[in-house]
């Protein structure tokens, strides 16, 4: 009998072990990933979920009570004759070509660096880091600097330009020229960054497929064409990703170089949202301008990884 | 041995802060929180320092503490989250003078009625103030909310030595509106090597272009904050006439030229005439190797005029009542004659009261450089600077509409109804 019962008592005390371990084991997954979640809610999902609250009310204050708008926020954004339509539709045609023309300019000159210091060359050490310098420098300092390249009077670039006989350009100020101010500053400063992918790209291709080409007599104009290329698509997915994203994030060198200003003409989506924040009854066209941010980079990137994932070739 | 050395620091730290504890108690200091900006050049946050240290010294029963936050965008801007946020913020704070009604409509602060009333002098105190820096203090009805502090105008420079090459009496500054591009026509460089006038348009271009509504009729905004004035016939006149200088004229670089290279490319000669603070007459003075001449904004049609500028002193609401009796204090401290008088002398604001003008180092400042008077003495004819209910929003719809029509975007006529229009609709709610 006291046999039995201490069989029994062992029986027992494995099954609850067994329990507790299988538990354990089903618990431990969501254990580990607890505080990465907790941090991206906290930090990412709980305020995009308010952004998306917030946008649908028009803030009051101490006078005017809130009121909830439903999408009519949204509709002002996108009605070029209400009073944040015009800016934010122009300030949103800023962003497109800003992308489109910084992006694809520093792809195709970093993927031009790259080809030529992935190879045996006197001072490579000294080329790569040059190049890739502009990356280690704060976006504000290096807006900053421009700020005094640009400037109209003093400036560097107008000085070499009327030392060399030619008529200053104004820079920063002028309705046509500030956003291609911009965008020299951005593609001088990114380039160097996407060139440092293509170069880790480069050393690591395999060097056989290389010389099966020389073998059937490629020029090097095919061999990069049909080999590089291809073989570096995870790469340039990268860095398409990467830049498209910083397009909509840049703030810094509006800071320092006009504003956003004369009339919008130089203004890009993130720093529009920061100088509408400061008047608090704006916090509604605030949060859906966020919103309409978030949706373009979910779709961007949701596309991006469907057309490209399937057509790419990673190595490993 | 490790671990008996933590617990030791442990107790004293304990024991340390108890100390200190028991010290506050019992002296009741109150302490307040003081943030201020720095807008203008000069060791302003070691000037405020030391206010604070000999204000301390000599009320024992108040700490205030000078917290240096930043330009005016910041200041408001950590207001705004704090107390949106639930928090309380400083219990005084210098804000920009034109944000006195939004620090209203968000029920910021509290009016000063009370204050001024219980203190013995107090209507004395604020007659002593120049009437022009008050215009931006009170609402529609006459009170009064804020106290003014840093305040400037804007006047114009010109360069004395330039003015005699050109054949210019350099004692006489241009006095009209077409005096002003006659002598900048003169002044203009042909080769392009200098301007013959430069009046900055980038940031809030509304502040100088006040100078030139004023003068020529009638000012962008009067006592109501529900209202503005933007396409006035002589306001357009004026906004024509100022893109009319770079485009037409070319006596002025065109675009928008920036504030801050302007007193660089005047000292440096690159420009003859430039409108800019007078907080910027310190600077001024001291890089330029020539003659400066310091002269009132021309007139237009309708005679001298100018804007104010700077900020003012407030009480947060969110403050306790305690607090903000010392807040007051601290604020009659800072904006004393013979504070004001140091601080006008050190950093180039305009002194606000008229008393402190009697008093050193100001007085023989003003006596060895007369520059530094001409501001006040501009004051006569100065007005309100364009303050409303959604003030950003209305300052920035002029400053568009100003930015367009200089860059050739837009007729003046088009641009001034489309932001009168612009600023209807964002004023609507509040009438």
């Amino acid at each position: 009998m006291s046999q039995l019962g201490i069989l029994s008592r062992q029986a027992a005390r494995s099954t609850t072990a067994n329990v507790n371990q299988r538990l354990w084991r089903r618990m431990l997954p969501y254990l580990l990933v607890l505080p990465t979640f907790a941090f991206i809610f906290t930090f990412t999902l709980f305020p995009t979920l308010n952004a998306i609250v917030q946008s649908t009310i028009q803030p009051g204050n101490a006078r005017i009570p809130s009121r909830y708008v439903g999408l009519q926020n949204y509709a002002d954004l996108f009605n070029p004759s209400s009073i944040i339509g015009g800016d934010f539709l122009r300030i949103l045609g800023n962003t497109a070509l800003y992308i489109g023309v910084t992006v694809p300019i520093s792809i195709v000159l970093a993927f031009g660096l790259a080809l030529l210091l992935n190879r045996k060359l006197q001072a490579l050490g000294f080329f790569r880091f040059a190049f890739f310098y502009p990356v280690l420098m704060p976006m504000i300092g290096a807006g900053s600097i421009f700020a005094f390249i640009f400037a109209d009077q003093i400036g560097l670039a107008n000085t070499v330009l009327r030392s060399l006989g030619g008529v200053g350009i104004k820079w920063v100020g002028d309705a046509n020229w500030t956003l291609v101010s911009i965008m020299l500053v951005a593609v001088w400063k990114q380039t160097g960054f996407f060139m440092i992918m293509y170069l880790a790209g480069l050393q690591n291709l395999p060097q056989d497929v290389y010389e099966a080409a020389d073998l059937d007599g490629a020029t090097i104009w095919q061999k990069i064409r049909f080999i590089t290329l291809p073989l570096l698509q995870g790469t340039t997915l990268f860095v398409l990703t990467t830049g498209i994203a910083s397009a909509f994030q840049l703030v810094d060198q509006l800071y320092a170089l006009g504003e956003g200003q004369p009339n919008q003409r130089s203004n890009l989506l993130l720093y529009f949202v920061f100088q509408k924040y400061n008047e608090p009854r704006n916090l509604g066209y605030v949060n859906a301008i966020t919103v309409v941010i978030l949706a373009f980079l979910l779709i961007f990137t949701v596309v991006n990884f469907v057309v490209w994932e399937r057509r790419t070739y990673y190595e490993n | 041995m490790f671990k008996r050395l933590v617990v030791l620091v442990a107790v004293v730290a304990v024991l340390a802060l108890m100390g200190a504890n028991i010290r506050t108690e019992a002296q009741a200091v109150t302490e307040i929180n003081f943030y201020y900006p720095t807008a203008v050049g000069g060791p302003i946050t070691q000037i405020i320092d030391e206010y604070a240290a000999a204000f301390n010294a000599a009320n024992p029963d108040i700490k205030v503490n000078a917290v240096y936050a930043g330009g005016y965008d910041d200041i408001y801007k950590a207001v705004q989250t704090q107390i949106s946020g639930g928090g309380t913020g400083p219990d005084v704070a210098v804000f920009l003078a034109v944000d006195l009604f939004s620090l209203i409509e968000n029920d910021y602060i509290v009016p000063m009625t009370d204050f001024i009333n219980s203190t013995a002098d107090g209507e004395a105190i604020i007659a002593d103030f120049f009437p022009a820096f008050l215009l931006n203090s009170v609402d529609e009805n006459d009170v009064i909310w804020g106290i003014p502090f840093q305040r400037s105008t804007p006047v114009m420079y010109y360069n004395k030595d330039l003015f005699r090459e050109v054949g210019l009496d350099p004692e006489v500054a241009p006095k009209t509106w077409d005096d002003m591009l006659e002598a900048a026509k003169l002044l203009t460089a042909a080769d392009g090597s200098r301007w013959g006038l430069m009046i900055p348009s980038d940031g809030f271009p509304y502040w100088l272009f006040q100078g030139f509504a004023i003068s020529n009729g009638k000012n962008l905004v009067e006592a109501s904050p529900t209202e503005v004035f933007f396409n006035t016939p002589s306001t357009v006149e004026g906004l024509e006439f100022f893109a009319a200088l770079s485009r037409t004229h070319k006596v002025m670089p065109e675009g928008v030229i920036k504030w801050g290279d302007t007193p660089t490319a005047f000292t440096a000669g690159q420009a003859a005439i430039i409108y800019h603070t007078t907080g910027s007459l310190t600077n001024i003075l001291r890089n330029a190797a020539f003659d400066v001449g310091v002269g009132f904004l021309p007139q237009g049609k309708a005679g001298y005029g100018a804007p104010t500028g700077g900020g003012n002193l407030h009480i947060l609401k969110t403050s306790a009542p305690e607090k903000q009796a010392a807040a007051w204090r601290w604020i009659q401290y800072l904006s004393s004659p013979e504070i004001q008088a140091d601080w006008g002398a050190k950093t180039g604001y305009i002194a606000a009261r008229q008393s402190a003008w009697e008093l050193d180092p100001l007085k023989s400042l003003a006596a060895e450089k007369p520059q530094y008077a001409v501001a006040r003495d501009q004051l006569e004819y100065a007005q309100k600077e364009l303050a409303t209910y959604q003030g950003l929003d209305i300052r920035q719809t002029f400053g568009k509409a100003v930015q367009a029509v200089i860059t050739g975007e837009k007729d003046a006529k088009t641009a001034l109804d489309e932001a009168q229009a612009t600023a209807d609709q964002i004023l609507a709610p509040y009438r």
